[in-house]
């Protein structure tokens, strides 16, 4: 790959060579994407670029591998594709990444300018079709605003609450001659995200922690997003208060800390759900009270007050009322909140003993746990299990949606940011084998599993001819359980068990080993306990090739603890129809 | 049943670009906000226009509307420009009252 020498400004170029020349000056080394007749210009300078451009089988894919490869490495990912159908592919994944907050410029060609609203061949109206889920978008029909636009593009995406932005470029910008001026500064009049929390904020911060005796630290996907584990850690510590992750923060605490009260929501522990219900304060980082965190809104921490920190003011206040609201980063948020506590807390110093034991007591009594089937088939929470244990603490997970996808986040043990990428706000099936790819591309070194679900891994595997050609071995554990089992378990409770439309005969069509050997990729596959981890061992001794585990497990298994949707976190059940044993403890 | 809505008159700049009428109106659609009625008119500076936004808070509140519409990097700033924040009431009166 040829180094990247920045070209000087005032050259006359193409609007094609600008744009390359721009996602060069903006510090992309990879991007993804699939070319067709709109974007066809820019493709030619690519050629030449120093940007690594991987070659996917389907824009959606060429986004959800930019997702994750931002996830991974907390810088931008790229993704482009050509106008009309190129272009709506991206819709999921940048729908995806607006959910999640995630670093992403996607950039896609539009029809030329004189035929733009004239329904002209693969014309669709990307902009206006991407607008309520990407924090800004453009579209450039003068190629002297290329550059520009790309510097403020990266800018919006990367900055404040990090998200997607979306450029499309009319194909006869690209093609016309125009001179490159690479922006020194950046101003926008309408974006200045706060990242300097206000002191008195902070000061009244730390005035509620310290009167608190049933505080929770409520830990969301902001926390990794602003690299701010090693300043919760401390944080928490010197509290002494327990812990919640969302899905979103899984590795943001490490999972082995004894503060660590495990995963709230749908699916999360006992003793999570419980400390945000009976807590008297929810101290908020980087979180959104998201609906499947808090169930029911009229009853969730019924007895909380709220304090309230995110990088977003739109966030304070939308779902629940915050006592105190704190606007910055969190990292800045929290690094001054620890020197502010610490005074508060040498004035008064509330007694936590208590309510740590009752958390104590939730966790130890309450711990997750599944059934293992007596006929000696597969149970897929042990094939997780299993592949975390073996596969360690460095490995980077990704997951599809549905069953696996709360395994993976249950029985999987987190000790690192950025170890754990899922699609969290928009359940998008279809992220796993992708997101697993850009994670791989961004952090080569590192040992990157898809657990992902024979219905998911049905949506995007294409990507696996990609990884192969591409020299991007990830490994995929596909969970086939045969059907859409996360569907299927709604059925089982909510349906009297009318399994309408989830049954996938995936253990007999698709063969996936088959399937995966055709796309270049090792196809391997487990049936039986015995079987387990020396599969899993082989998986992990080929790094030349990716991997795909056929782990074909029982059909039956359902996530628990689950609180049914639209329904209080109080009535979170550990098993069918069976709630947590409150009589027996004291809260 | 009657609902008590607040209205409040908004002046919003934002800037002078294609779509942005589009970005404002999908917004206050996709989050349920209320518009009564929308003005978009120049200002001296050729680049900012000025929509003048009547809005009827009713489950959310201003703030909630104000903070979504600061989002929008169209969007420079935001002055409630209520004369007098005045009830308004649905069709039927409130007889609880
Ligand atoms: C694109 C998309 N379509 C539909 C759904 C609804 N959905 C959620 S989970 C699920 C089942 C997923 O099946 P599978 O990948 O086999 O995972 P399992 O639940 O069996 O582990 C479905 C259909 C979704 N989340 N995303
Ligand atoms: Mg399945």
């Amino acid at each position: 790959m040829a180094k990247h020498v920045p070209t000087a400004n005032g050259t006359e170029m193409t609007g094609a060579t600008s744009l390359v020349k721009s996602l060069e000056a903006a510090g992309v080394e990879v991007m993804f994407g699939l070319p067709g007749g709109a974007i066809l210009p820019a493709y030619d300078p690519i050629f030449d670029s120093t940007i690594r451009h991987i070659l996917v089988r389907h824009e959606q894919g060429a986004g959800h591998a930019a997702t994750g490869y931002a996830q991974v490495t907390g810088r931008a990912g790229v993704c482009i594709a050509t106008s009309g159908p190129g272009a709506t592919n991206l819709v999921t994944p940048l729908m995806d990444a607006a959910m999640d907050s995630v670093p992403l410029v996607a950039i896609t060609g539009q029809v030329p300018s004189a035929a733009i609203g004239t329904d002209a061949f693969q014309e669709a109206d990307i902009r206006g079709i991407t607008m309520p889920f990407t924090k800004h978008n453009y579209l450039v029909t003068d190629p002297a605003e290329i550059p520009g636009v790309i510097a403020e593009a990266f800018h919006i995406a990367t900055t404040g609450r990090p998200g997607p932005v979306l450029v499309d470029v009319a194909k006869d910008a690209l093609q016309k001659m125009t001179t490159y001026n690479w922006p020194t500064s950046i101003k926008l009049a309408g974006y200045n995200p706060k990242t300097t929390p206000d002191a008195q904020a902070i000061t009244d911060a730390a005035a509620l922690i310290a009167q608190s005796s049933k505080p929770v630290f409520y830990v969301g996907g902001g926390v990794i997003k602003a690299n701010a584990s090693a300043e919760l850690r401390q944080l928490v510590e010197l509290l002494g208060a327990p812990v919640v992750t969302t899905l979103m923060a899984r590795g943001a605490f490490p999972d082995s800390h004894p503060l660590h009260m495990g995963m709230p929501g749908m699916h999360g522990t006992v003793a999570a759900v419980t400390a945000l219900q009976k807590a008297d304060l929810l101290i908020t980082l980087g979180a959104r009270f998201d609906d499947r965190v808090t169930g029911k809104l009229s009853t969730f921490a019924p007895n909380a007050k709220i304090l309230h920190a995110d990088i977003d003011p739109a966030e304070i206040g939308k779902n629940r009322h915050a006592d105190v609201a704190v606007v910055g980063d969190v990292r800045e948020t929290i690094s001054a909140l620890i020197p502010a506590l610490k005074a508060a807390l040498a004035k008064s110093q509330p007694d936590l003993s208590t309510w740590l034991r009752q958390m104590n007591s939730l966790k130890a009594t309450y711990p997750l746990g599944y059934d293992v089937p007596d006929d000696g088939s597969l149970s897929p929470q042990l094939v997780i299990e299993r592949i975390g244990k073996i596969s360690g603490t460095d490995t980077i997970f990704t997951s599809g949606v549905g069953q696996h996808q709360m395994w993976a986040s249950q029985f999987i043990s987190y000790e690192h940011p950025r170890t754990w990428l899922n699609s969290g706000g928009a359940g998008t099936m279809g992220y796993g084998v992708p997101a697993a790819m850009g994670a791989k591309v961004g952090a080569p070194n590192a040992t990157v599993w898809a657990i992902d679900g024979d219905g998911c891994f049905q949506m995007t595997n294409q990507e696996l001819v990609t990884c192969a050609l591409n020299n991007i071995p990830i490994k995929v554990a596909i969970i086939n359980n045969e059907s859409l089992g996360m569907v299927r378990q709604w059925q089982t409770l909510f349906y009297e068990g009318r399994y309408s439309n989830t049954s996938l005969e995936s253990k007999r069509v698709p063969n996936f080993p088959m399937l995966a050997e055709s796309m270049g990729c090792v196809g391997l596959s487990c049936e039986r306990p015995e079987d387990l981890d020396k599969t899993i061992e082989k998986a992990m001794s080929i790094n030349d090739q990716p991997v795909v585990v056929d782990f074909r497990v029982h059909r039956d298994a359902m996530v628990w603890p689950m609180v049914a949707a639209g329904t209080s976190n109080d009535e979170i059940m550990i098993a069918r129809a069976t709630a947590p044993d409150w009589d027996s403890q004291e809260l | 049943m009657t609902t008590n809505r607040r209205q409040h008159t908004l002046e919003v700049l934002v800037e002078n670009e294609p779509g942005v009428l589009a970005r404002v109106a999908g917004l206050f659609s996709r989050r349920a906000f209320n518009i009564e009625t929308l003005n978009v008119g120049p200002t001296e500076d050729s680049s900012i226009s000025k929509m003048i936004i009547g809005v009827a808070v009713e489950g959310h509140s201003l703030e909630q509307v104000i903070a979504q519409l600061d989002k929008l990097v169209s969007v420079i700033s935001i002055k409630d420009v209520t004369a007098q924040a005045k009830e308004v009431h649905d069709t039927q009166p409130d007889y609880q009252n």
